[in-house]
């Protein structure tokens, strides 16, 4: 078999994307077309507009949540099947040269839709299971207490839906990868992506020519370099800030998803361009470039994209709760007047710095390790 | 210049050195030769600090180099140390001219086109390794490890992924550049004609030195008839 089960299942960081869309997806939805028919209930201003922005919340987040995160887990899926292609590269080679039809090697590849089948199957499970808590933290004045129902809708179009489509997206997808001639494949990975990279200036040092190459050659870290730090900069601040304008359980739920989506995107990011790198990161040790040096080459293109994505995170998310409260919230009365979090943006900020650094420590570690010896002796 | 005293190395079990004890003296042209799984390799990396020996030690000028850390082992190989391996292992995004850059940037070495124009590869500074046939890719390895002017050069097989008239052409501009430039050099190797250009000659077999040899004449490629 070109591709296995354990291949799916070892894409962790979709899974958990697409946990998180759809646990949050899953109660907004359900709160929306559980309180939708209770409508009439609501004839005064006051009370109308608080359903009103109730129900306008629960549709904005759906929409942003499953949006962002579902392109997200589609960035990473395309990223998946492109590194195991690359990965593998040879031995698709070889099978193609004996015969096996594009067609045919390409199906195997429906196994990467079990990782979004995993995380969307235990988002719904888990998102329902906690529903009765989130519409306690919901229910607004008149409304009564609110008792979930099942609408079948909602596995199909957050489960099932999302499965076929991204387990077709990764069949068709390797359809199309797997066009190369099979003596290129054969060749082995890299040679048309290195082929593609232009040769910078010579004036540069090796270092400040390694930086780029590395960037050039991974260009798609960048986004999850820079995603990972917009979901951080952006959520912990919204769950830190919303204390007065949601539950603090809500708060924190935000907190916490945006600690796992930052933690998975980077973890993600740096194992791949460790990994991608290691036999250069030998090459310069076995030279005597000290860790510092080692480090800097491979990582330091990211820093800047990094400090970008944090800084987008804090626009985004002020941007954000500044909409929700003028316009959503516009007409509701007692709503608390929202104001750009300075405490706030400086602990994030500095918890950020340190995250990076405890990252930064443990492949530094991880580099470290690395051994110049390993590489004298492969290929023999 | 490079003392080895009983070295011994197990991995899992096995015995790969079995208590080595060698000299390289400055300027020397040494091979290490011997068959596959004979411990030359392991050897190799332990003389350069690749890594360490589990008994025994190593003394390069004085320096016992077990007792160095991981650091220092970095330091030393920055100072003393070139490498030339069999598979090249060039980085395969850069081109020539950044690839010799590795190791002129080590030292600051500003001349390193002098370097590439002595391997014959000025005209191909902008090419990418793919670009380049075999024997030139090695001659960029070549290059890349005299930029950073090592005091000994050590080269893993490096005619081993070559065919026949490459190698000998690359074993001409080391020994040439060798003489040239003045450098202490370690060549393991499984082709014993090319001991035969070599000053000192060292055979093992099963972890053990089984010969030391020092020719009086070291030959050329040619003149071996490889």
């Amino acid at each position: 078999m070109v591709v296995g089960f354990k291949d799916g299942i070892k894409l962790v960081g979709i899974s958990i994307v697409c946990f998180c869309a759809v646990y949050v997806c899953t109660f907004m939805l359900n709160y929306y077309l559980d309180v939708v028919p209770l409508g009439e209930l609501f004839d005064g201003e006051p009370t109308l507009a608080l359903y009103e922005a109730q129900l306008a919340i629960a549709r904005f987040t759906s929409l942003i949540t499953g949006g962002v995160l579902g392109a997200t887990a589609l960035v990473m899926l395309i990223f998946y099947v492109k590194l195991y292609i690359d990965k593998s590269s040879v031995v698709l080679g070889v099978i193609k040269a004996l015969g096996y039809s594009r067609v045919r090697i390409a199906l195997k590849f429906w196994v990467f839709g079990l990782s979004v089948f995993i995380g969307c199957f235990l988002g719904f499970g888990v998102g329902w299971a906690s529903m009765q808590y989130i519409y306690n933290g919901l229910t607004i004045e008149g409304m009564g207490e609110i008792t979930p129902t099942f609408h079948a809708i909602i596995p199909i179009v957050l489960v099932l839906a999302p499965t076929l489509a991204f387990t077709l997206l990764a069949c068709v997808y390797s359809y199309f990868y797997l066009k190369k001639p099979a003596i290129e494949l054969l060749r082995g990975k890299g040679v048309e992506k290195v082929r593609k990279i232009r040769s910078g200036s010579s004036s540069k040092s090796f270092l400040g020519d390694m930086i780029v190459c590395t960037l050039k050659s991974r260009k798609s870290l960048v986004f999850f370099v820079a995603f990972s730090c917009f979901c951080f900069s952006s959520m912990v601040q919204m769950g830190l800030s919303m204390e007065n304008l949601v539950t603090t359980s809500m708060g924190y739920m935000i907190l916490m998803i945006g600690l796992v989506l930052a933690s998975v995107s980077m973890f993600m990011a740096i194992t791949s361009l460790v990994s991608s790198n290691a036999k250069n990161l030998s090459i310069m040790k076995a030279f005597g470039y000290s860790l510092r040096e080692r480090m800097f080459a491979v990582f330091g293109g990211y820093a800047p994209f990094a400090a970008l994505g944090f800084a987008l995170g804090t626009v985004y998310q002020f941007a954000l709760l500044k909409v929700m409260i003028n316009i959503i919230f516009s007409g509701v009365e007692n709503i608390p007047e929202y104001n750009f979090d300075i405490p706030v943006f400086f602990i994030t900020l500095a918890v950020f710095t340190l995250a990076c650094m405890l990252f930064m420590g443990y492949y530094t570690y991880r580099v470290n390790k690395i051994s110049a010896k390993e590489i004298m002796t492969e290929n023999r | 210049m490079i003392k080895a005293v009983n070295i011994k190395k197990t991995y899992g079990g096995n015995e790969v050195l079995k208590g080595v004890s060698l000299e390289i003296e400055k300027n020397d042209f040494a091979v290490i030769l011997g068959a596959s799984g004979s411990g030359k390799s392991t050897l190799l990396s332990i003389l350069s600090g690749l890594e360490k020996s589990d008994d025994g030690k190593v003394e390069y000028d004085g320096a016992n180099l077990n007792e160095l850390c991981d650091r220092e082992l970095t330091q030393f190989r920055k100072k003393h140390v070139g490498f030339v391996f069999q598979q090249y292992y060039l980085l395969s995004h850069l081109n020539v001219e950044s690839n010799v850059k590795l190791g002129a940037d080590l030292i600051g070495n500003k001349d390193f086109k002098d370097i590439i124009a002595a391997v014959g590869l000025s005209d191909k500074l902008k090419r990418k390794p793919f670009e380049l046939s075999g024997g030139e890719q090695q001659r960029v390895c070549i290059a890349r490890a005299l930029a950073k002017k090592p005091d000994i050069l050590f080269l893993d097989e490096p005619t081993g992924a070559l065919d026949e008239a490459t190698g000998r052409e690359i074993l001409d501009y080391i020994t040439k550049l060798q003489a040239e430039i003045g450098f202490t050099m370690v060549m393991v190797t499984h082709n014993v004609n090319i001991a035969d250009m070599a000053e000192t000659v060292i055979k093992m077999n099963s972890g053990v030195i089984v010969e030391a040899i020092n020719n009086s004449v070291s030959k050329s490629a040619y003149e071996i008839g490889w």
